[in-house]
């Protein structure tokens, strides 16, 4: 009660003191004078005033935005539908629809340096393909540079292409045989001289799918991986070697020792403008090497070899057809044979020849269609069939 | 599986009609050449009625995108094709592309009529654009900071002035970047403070600086742009995808003619011919 009757007396007191701090009304403000329009020298300096002003703004803005333009964001993802054909014993084939790649890159290129992140997130799960560090070497306008990091080795046309710029929707045999991932850690020396290039380096050698060591090397052996090639717009090309030794147990080893890993290759483009459809591309690549990396198995001291030829006419601004032939002997020297003794299926060393054609639609700049048909023929000896395994590949590709 | 097979080659031949652009020519690039362009297509369009031209501008890095993308037939160019421009059309198009030399330009640096400097060196002007010379007192000059003007990277002259006289190195981060030669000049023009650089044809109404050489000031005069003695003389170029075929070929015909040629003199730049 005590402190309602408070509560009252402080809103009175409160009211009237309000009241007496209401001010008397003040007398009407004598008529200003109406403000003068001003001159043009003042409308000139007001405007340079903003102007200057931003000007300022806009030089701040720039600083903070420049560094942003140096980093790049790019990448696409390939969806597809394939279908394979079933063999006569109704075993393999399928239809499936996959994602294939799902890539994403970042780089930040300066003037001397520049740094490259790419994953690859698919449906299986989330991988780093690339993550270097490159210095541009002082003095020779970005044309000479050193990278460290997990990088492609350089070695080859079809290995270092981007899965994104290919007409078929996978390497050919023999690359993916001698290079499966095209990537690996070490450091690489890479210079262009004219028309020459070169790229050079040293690796763990195992790249990123040796089996049980994805990512790190299991042993001190280094490979050496070079390209000594040339580029004169129309045509270019290159010869590419490897050395290197991997540890492994071989049949009948009770200890591991170093192996040697070794490939040698040669790669010629040629771009010819003759057809008044379109340009026209012939390309080809031969690789032999010893010991690579097959079904999840290093195959120690396994002589093998390949090569594939590709053509490509484009057909006006948005299409374009190629046929690829690509042929891998995966023991060279070694006859073809049954996959065992009484199968009538091909052993898994039998040389294989593939015969593609596809056909490629851009829609526009971001979006490309390609249909593909590939035809493998593996060969064989009396009493064993060809399996049939022909492989239809329809794949939408996304880029940015 | 046949059905499938039919769907795609629907779609395909649904797509193909939309590369024919049968009768119009696209020409996009460089800034530098637009009024350029535009003043031969109007000639050529008067002469071939049924052939139509699209000039359009917004750089050289633009206009050679364009023609990487495929949406551009010629892209016109104020500095040469950057190798990476090059490998990025071999790679779409399996095309090495076509370069076509249609006029001469020289890069003129402009400063205000107030300005009583009348020549630089290259070294003097490389130091103002690289931020290392700050006051025209340096130069012989006015005590009086100077106001930089830049073109965006997008330009062909933007890139010939870091090439050939930046050495590669960045502008300074003071250097104000216009959206077009024209804009420069009107800048210069109202700063007296102001330098600016753009092709010759546009510099009127500002002070064109001659390039000191030992004891020699060169000026960027049509004789010594043409001879190559103004040290800051390039062409300008037209390129397409492949070999010129049809309306392409008809108008770069008629731009490499003495009629076409002639129109370069009459719009302030130099014939190659």
């Amino acid at each position: 009660m005590r402190n309602l009757i408070a509560a009252i007396l402080t809103f009175t007191s409160g009211a009237a003191l309000a009241q007496e701090a209401t001010p008397a009304p003040e007398a009407a403000p004598a008529t200003e004078a109406a403000p003068a329009t001003p001159n043009t020298d003042e409308r000139v300096t007001n405007t340079e005033g903003k102007v200057a002003s931003i000007e300022e703004q806009l030089a701040e803005i720039k600083s903070i935005l420049s560094p942003l333009t140096k980093l790049k964001f790019s990448g696409y993802v390939q969806a597809r539908y394939q279908w394979e054909e079933s063999r006569e014993d109704g075993t393999g084939g399928y239809s499936r629809f996959l994602v294939r790649r799902g890539r994403l890159k970042a780089t930040y290129t300066g003037d001397l340096v520049q740094y490259m992140l790419q994953i690859d997130a698919v449906p299986t799960g989330v991988t780093v393909r690339d993550a270097e560090a490159t210095l541009f070497i002082p003095g020779t306008k970005q044309n000479m540079s050193v990278t460290l990091g997990q990088m492609k080795w350089p070695f080859g046309y079809e290995s270092v292409q981007s899965s994104s710029d290919r007409e078929f929707p996978e390497r050919t045999r023999v690359v993916r045989a001698f290079l499966p991932d095209e990537r690996d850690r070490g450091v690489k020396y890479a210079g262009k001289f004219g028309f020459f290039r070169l790229g050079v380096g040293l690796f763990d050698g195992n790249g990123m799918s040796y089996p049980g060591s994805v990512g790190v090397d299991n042993d001190k052996e280094k490979d050496f991986v070079g390209r000594a090639g040339f580029d004169l717009k129309w045509i270019s090309g290159g010869v590419s070697g490897w050395y290197g030794h991997t540890m492994g147990r071989g049949a009948g080893e009770t200890y591991r020792h170093a192996h040697e890993r070794s490939r040698v290759g040669a790669d010629l483009q040629v771009y010819l403008d003759f057809l008044p459809i379109g340009a026209t591309a012939i390309k080809g690549e031969y690789i032999k090497g010893k010991t690579y990396v097959s079904n999840g198995a290093e195959l120690l001291d396994r002589q093998a070899s390949g090569w594939y030829a590709l053509l490509v006419q484009n057909i006006g601004l948005t299409n374009a057809v190629a046929v690829r032939y690509d042929y891998f002997d995966a023991a060279t020297g070694i006859p073809a044979t049954a996959a065992a003794p009484g199968s009538d299926r091909p052993a898994g060393t039998n040389a294989i020849g593939t015969i593609g054609a596809t056909a490629i639609h851009y829609f526009g700049e971001n979006l490309k269609l390609s249909v593909t048909y590939e035809h493998p023929m593996t060969a064989t000896v009396a009493g064993v069939k060809d399996p049939r395994d022909n492989l239809l590949t329809a794949q939408l590709q996304a880029r940015y | 599986m046949k059905n499938f097979i039919a769907s795609i080659a629907a779609v395909l031949l649904l797509a193909l009609p939309g590369a024919a652009r049968a009768g119009t020519v696209t020409v996009k690039g460089s800034d530098t050449m637009v009024i350029l362009g535009q003043r031969w297509a109007e000639e050529f369009m008067k002469k071939n009625p049924n052939t139509k031209l699209q000039v359009t501008g917004g750089g050289s890095g633009v206009g050679l995108s364009a023609l990487i993308n495929g949406t551009t037939d010629i892209a016109m160019s104020s500095r040469p094709m950057k190798e990476a421009e090059g490998e990025k059309l071999r790679t779409r198009f399996n095309t090495t592309g076509t370069e076509i030399s249609v006029a001469k330009d020289g890069v003129t640096f402009y400063v205000n009529e107030g300005n009583k400097v009348d020549a630089l060196t290259q070294e003097q002007l490389k130091g103002i654009y690289l931020g290392d010379i700050t006051n025209w007192k340096e130069v012989g000059g006015p005590d009086a900071p100077i106001i930089v003007y830049s073109r965006e990277n997008s330009s062909g002259t933007y890139v010939f002035v870091k090439d050939n006289l930046l050495n590669g190195d960045d502008y300074t981060s003071s250097a104000q970047t216009l959206p077009g030669t024209a804009a420069v000049v009107n800048a210069v023009s109202k700063e007296k403070n102001g330098i600016g650089y753009g092709g010759s044809a546009y510099a009127k109404g500002i002070k064109e600086l001659k390039i000191k050489k030992g004891n020699e000031a060169i000026a960027p005069s049509a004789e010594n742009i043409k001879t190559g003695k103004y040290p800051l003389s390039r062409d300008l170029y037209f390129y397409l995808r492949n070999k010129p075929a049809a309306d392409a070929k008809a108008f770069i015909d008629f731009v490499l003619s003495p009629e076409g040629q002639a129109l370069v003199t009459k719009v302030g730049y130099f014939p190659v011919k």
